[in-house]
């Protein structure tokens, strides 16, 4: 499908820029839930009325300028493999490739907005950032919320703000969520008790590829779970400050790294960049570990021929749906495998 | 609903518990909650917080009061349902189920309240009641503190808020 093609030809800004705290933040996303008044939430609606808030949702959503030229892609005209891709990239929910009947996605061609419709909620907005941002991508979702707001009839009560499928997200609908990195904090085993921290603190701590996904090449998902009796900006300021005080204890772990074991983390950092720029065959799983490794040479300015962006792509290139795309064809665990390696080695070199 | 314990009697005992965002229902007969205690409740393979604690009282309440099972008007969703899939049936279940969502809601978001945005058909309406319940704590206090004057002044300002408000937000004509 030429809209697809157009999409996955050229990587996400949000991955192929740097910013504030880049080496230290992957990425920063902000999303919100929004829905139709009156109508039935979306997993108990009927085909028609399905169909409806699509069309309805489409209509309105291609009239906003805040997204003008962004592309439509309806998840029941292209193939599980493409669904897949798309939620290889963060665009669509794992829910939304199993349900894809009467289900879109609107997204602008550089990734940085994008809205599910038909997903749990009627629309999910959501934007991403580079590096630590959540209040530019909160700011831009916000310009984008008020032209849906104004073309249609969002479903809301004075008392408990903006209604949703799930009570978790009544309220504001928000969801401010940063992907940082803490391979210091990991390695002296501080990380339990900063993570029980945030936990205390009613936030949620989740692993790189979201709900239910483990902590893999030390990526933690640090996102707000109270979405009722707190306003959206005191949200967004909230999160920032305690992930800035996450921040600050990972830049103290690493530096006392480097001061007591400088040759041995200079020897696993070299190592993990001589085996991704050498090796054959690489698991996904293996390929994060090493990627974490080199991306914490970089932050301590050990690496220095390796951009983090280049890094970051690796992430959504190296996924399994990404690998076959290039290839054109399916291919068995072993063979990926083989092609991660080829296409970690390509863009290494 | 059966209970999940003894799988023969009707479950009365409903408590549901939010964790890693996704809601998660408990259903149990009175006979089993009191075998087992809720000690012995805590420690099934249904993983329990402490605020969910707090749920049993008012799930017992509930059970006591024989809150009515009947479905929204707008969507046919009953209150059980709800609870074995986590999700409410459209936006009027909110005010349908408003009984029985408040203590959910409050031991969620540590609050049953929202402070956020307002859409544009109840900006004039809303932002006026956040006004007046301002001014009205601040009456409270002015009394509190024998400044009469001042009391007579904010009585008059919630009066005159109260009088240009007018219910409901603006009818959606989209």
């Amino acid at each position: 499908m030429s809209t697809l093609k157009a999409l996955i030809e050229k990587p996400a800004l949000w991955l192929s820029s740097e910013s504030e705290e880049s080496e230290l933040v992957l990425s920063s996303r902000v999303r919100i839930a929004r829905n139709l008044d009156k109508r039935s939430f979306t997993h108990g609606a009927s085909a028609q009325v399905l169909a409806e808030i699509r069309d309805e949702s489409k209509a309105a959503l291609a009239d906003c300028p805040a997204i003008a030229g962004a592309l439509v892609i309806d998840m029941d005209e292209i193939s599980e493999s493409d669904r897949m891709l798309l939620a290889e990239r963060r665009l669509i929910s794992l829910e939304m490739v199993k349900n894809f009947l009467h289900r879109s996605l609107v997204a602008v061609p550089d990734e940085q907005i994008s809205i599910m419709i038909n997903e749990e909620d009627h629309l999910r907005i959501q934007s991403f950032e580079p590096g630590f941002s959540l209040q530019k991508a909160f700011e831009r979702i916000g310009g984008l919320d008020n032209e849906v707001d104004a073309r249609l009839c969002y479903a809301y009560s004075e008392d408990l703000g903006y209604l949703t499928a799930c009570p978790t997200n009544v309220g504001t609908g928000l969801r401010v969520s940063a992907m940082v990195h803490l391979p210091g904090l990991v390695h002296n085993k501080d990380i339990g008790q900063v993570l029980d921290g945030l936990r205390n603190i009613r936030l949620t701590v989740r692993g790189i590829y979201g709900e239910g996904s483990d902590i893999i090449g030390n990526f933690f998902q640090v996102s707000n779970s109270i979405t009722l009796g707190l306003s959206e900006e005191d949200t967004v300021k909230n999160l920032e400050g305690h992930i800035r005080k996450v921040l600050e204890f990972e830049k103290k772990a690493r530096s006392v790294l480097l001061k007591k074991a400088r040759s041995l983390l200079e020897d696993k950092i070299w190592r993990a960049y001589g085996i991704l720029k050498t090796a054959r065959l690489v698991t996904a799983k293996e390929a994060m570990s090493l990627i974490s490794a080199v991306r914490l040479g970089i932050g301590l300015g050990i690496i220095t021929d390796c951009r983090l962006s280049t890094l970051n792509e690796l992430f959504i290139m190296i996924q399994p749906e990404h690998l076959q795309k290039l290839h054109e064809r399916v291919m068995k665990a072993e063979e990926r495998d083989r092609a991660r390696a080829d296409y970690i080695r390509a863009r290494l070199c | 609903m059966l209970c999940q314990f003894c799988k023969k009697r009707e479950s009365t005992i409903h408590v549901t518990n939010v964790e890693n965002n996704k809601v998660r229902a408990i259903h149990i007969c009175a006979q089993c909650a009191e075998e087992r205690g809720f000690d012995e409740l805590k420690k099934s393979n249904f993983a329990m917080t402490d605020f969910v604690a707090g749920l049993f009282d008012s799930a017992f309440a509930a059970a006591e009061k024989g809150i009515s099972p009947d479905s929204c008007p707008n969507c046919g969703t009953s209150y059980s349902a709800f609870q074995e899939m986590g999700r409410l049936g459209c936006s009027q279940c909110y005010e349908f189920f408003q009984q029985q969502l408040i203590p959910l809601l409050r031991s969620i978001h540590g609050n049953t309240r929202h402070l956020g945005k307002i859409p544009q058909r109840f900006a004039r309406q809303v932002s006026l009641r956040r006004k007046a319940r301002g001014f009205q704590d601040e009456l409270e206090l002015a009394i509190q503190l024998e400044q009469y004057e001042r009391a007579a002044e904010l009585r008059d300002e919630i009066r005159k808020l109260s009088e240009s408000e007018r219910g409901g937000g603006r009818p959606c004509q989209r």
